[in-house]
């Protein structure tokens, strides 16, 4: 939930993004890292087994500047993608303004990304919250690989009423990793726009 | 609607910094950090003495999700949570107190503060803002974030990648 610290001058939102194991959920946040000026983005802090698989989540706070006299700043986090780690996931998604769903292009993936969007839904749901309620984009991963499912039959499986925003990517090259954030971000700042 | 975790504004945040403030200089900690259950930092103080603090984002992030850990590990067990959670290295500790059901109350201490006095005086200092909270009579500060801001502040989104991304 987005919140605002009159004293701090801060209006702050949550991103998160979800998505099946190895997925590329920590390598977004890793190019964000790496594209983001220093004075806009704080320390990634990333919580990992020893072979370098996310144990609890990965951070990232990126400041965007004020509007308004107001600073808006925009957290950043991942979820362990493998099965067994549901507990942590549900944590991370306390207080969500946004989630990015990172989908896997290899076809003996498309299974655990339809699990891992409906894990997403029953997450939410111990918040009260709908996965069409929360602001919400796909990004399609690995888009480079040879097999890669096509789009198309990814959407049929994750989104079958095209509503949802859905953007291709290559994310351990940059490629569509700006672009799903700008998009859950805005629908954030839209949402929260049109309740007042 | 954006609404502020706890209402600290006005005279209560000027009343809870001295609060902050005095619980550093009485139990000899480092710093005083109350950050809201989702990771963001609500207000902080440091002691005159003490070194420059670690990145404050990082810190709440991982103050709160090792709070809703440990309160994930006591429902475990049948409990309501654990109310009160300390961590100690060889030089620098920290303890928690839950500030209500959104906040919480961090002190970072170190040898020089003995732990009985660190629990001490960061519980009287969850009493006392407490206490505060409850009686906040100033009225609560407005920002409405309309259509415009939206869009000024989704500019500032899309200028941060420029520059790097095309130069």
């Amino acid at each position: 939930m987005s919140t605002i610290n009159f004293s701090a001058r801060e209006i702050n939102f949550k991103i998160v993004y979800y998505g099946p194991g190895l997925s590329g959920k920590t390598t977004n946040l890793k190019q964000i890292y790496d594209h983001v000026p220093g004075e806009s983005k704080g320390e990634m802090v990333s919580l990992q087994t020893e072979d370098e698989r996310t144990l609890f989540f990965d951070f990232l706070p990126l400041d965007l500047g004020k509007v308004n006299g107001f600073k808006t700043r925009f957290h950043l986090y991942t979820v362990p993608g493998q099965v067994f780690y549901n507990s942590s996931r549900r944590l991370i998604l306390r207080g969500v303004d946004g989630v990015v769903f990172v989908a896997d292009s290899a076809p003996n993936r498309l299974r655990a990304n339809a699990e891992s969007l409906r894990n997403l839904r029953e997450n939410l749901e111990e918040y009260n919250l709908r996965l069409g309620e929360v602001p919400y984009v796909l990004q399609v991963n690995k888009r480079d690989l040879p097999d890669a499912v096509p789009m198309e039959m990814i959407r049929q499986v994750l989104d079958p009423s095209g509503k949802v925003g859905a953007f291709e990517a290559v994310a351990a090259e940059f490629k569509g990793v700006v672009e799903p954030l700008k998009a859950v971000s805005k629908l954030v700042l839209e949402k929260l726009a049109q309740k007042t | 609607m954006l609404e502020p975790s706890l209402d600290l504004y006005g005279a209560t945040f000027d009343k809870v910094d001295v609060v902050l403030s005095d619980l550093l200089v009485k139990s000899h900690a480092r710093y005083a950090l109350i950050v809201d259950r989702t990771g963001f930092v609500l207000m902080h103080q440091r002691a005159v003495w003490a070194p420059k603090p670690p990145s404050l984002d990082s810190l709440a992030t991982l103050i709160a999700s090792n709070y809703s850990a440990n309160a994930a590990i006591a429902k475990l067990f049948g409990e309501d949570g654990f109310r009160e959670t300390v961590q100690q290295g060889t030089d620098v500790g920290t303890y928690l107190e839950e500030l209500g059901d959104k906040a919480l109350l961090v002190t970072v201490f170190d040898a020089s503060a003995p732990l009985g006095k660190v629990k001490l005086f960061t519980k009287k200092a969850v009493e006392q803002i407490r206490f505060l909270l409850e009686g906040v009579d100033e009225p609560r500060p407005t920002f409405e974030p309309d259509q415009a801001w939206s869009d000024d502040t989704g500019a500032l989104l899309d200028g941060l990648f420029t520059e790097r991304t095309h130069p």
